[in-house]
């Protein structure tokens, strides 16, 4: 059964998570502002159509407003966070154009993103043990081949600190 | 918590004005797209604020951007009017400065109109340039100060 819609690739989870526009920290809402006809306006009405999901799917903390035939021009206007607004003409503009642009002025750039991922996978580093909210695991007995939870099956007799010290008491 | 926190998740938001009658106060609704888990398509989702508006300058339909205030000025109050974006029924094009509606200029273009008065004064102002080869050695066009 195939797909319903024009271009349903659009709504998969791969088309989304391809998307590569990721929002500086700054930036709290983006508004597009585009008419539904004319030539001017067809690169914002590409952008709206296809990459739109992308961006809200990898920024989900931005606001992402939509207005359309508000005025004859077609543009973008970011809020960021300090009240610093950046209005970008997109009249006559192809879609790819106006995200490349966008990339390069309001994004976080191929380093920072590499340094993220970098800090988030030592985040979940296997050796650390704790808090399911911070460590892969809580305990040792959890990971697979090693002893298993005293709480469960009850440890063998040689491996109790009881015995131990009662064979070390004996030994002296 | 060196810095002061917002009351609020939200610190900016933009939404459209539906209700004025409260004293001081605008109702705006935001939208926000929300990802439909089996679709996969965004939806608008509605969500009302009510914003402090001292001035009462807001009228219904105006787009409005909103800033958290630090703390909540009452139950429901918790953002403030920072600015109207688009004021219904003038809306103004940002590049040209002229009101528009819809996908029409209300005003014309101001520099268009002049252009034809001043074209005839222009070319006599402007000085003729000789550019045979003879004279181009010493003289130079006078710098326009601007």
């Amino acid at each position: 059964m195939p797909m319903k819609g024009r271009f349903p690739i659009r709504r998969t989870l791969e088309y989304l998570q391809k998307g590569d526009l990721i929002f500086k920290n700054r930036v709290k809402i983006m508004t597009v502002n585009y008419n539904t006809s004319g030539e001017l306006s067809e690169g914002a009405r590409k952008f709206v159509f296809f990459n739109i999901p992308q961006i809200q799917y990898k920024n989900p903390w931005v606001q992402v407003v939509m207005f359309k035939n508000m005025t004859p021009s077609s543009f973008l206007k970011f809020y960021l966070d300090d009240g610093e607004q950046v209005l970008v003409d997109v009249e006559g503009k192809d879609h790819q154009l106006i995200t490349q642009h966008v990339k390069k002025i309001l994004c976080k750039s191929e380093e920072v993103l590499h340094v993220e991922a970098l800090a988030k996978m030592q985040e979940s580093n296997p050796a650390n043990f704790g808090p399911k909210k911070y460590c892969l695991k809580e305990c040792i007995c959890e990971v697979e081949g090693q002893v298993p939870c005293p709480g469960t099956t009850p440890l063998p007799k040689e491996f109790t600190g009881k015995y131990r010290t009662q064979m070390a008491a004996a030994q002296e | 918590m060196s810095a002061k926190q917002a009351s609020v998740h939200a610190k900016w938001i933009i939404g459209r004005v539906i209700g004025t009658k409260m004293l001081k106060t605008a109702k705006v609704r935001v939208t926000r797209l929300v990802l439909d888990p089996y679709l996969l398509k965004y939806y608008n989702k509605r969500k009302t604020y009510f914003a402090h508006d001292a001035i009462q300058q807001c009228t219904m339909g105006d787009v409005v951007l909103l800033k958290a205030l630090p703390e909540p000025r009452s139950k429901h109050v918790k953002h403030e009017l920072v600015e109207i974006v688009y004021k219904v029924g003038r809306v103004v094009d940002p590049f040209t400065g002229l009101k528009v509606e819809g996908t029409q200029f209300l005003e014309p273009f101001a520099d268009l109109a002049d252009d034809l008065d001043k074209k005839m004064s222009l070319s006599d102002q402007i000085p003729e340039v000789d550019s045979s080869a003879s004279s181009s050695t010493a003289s130079s066009l006078e710098p326009r100060t601007p």
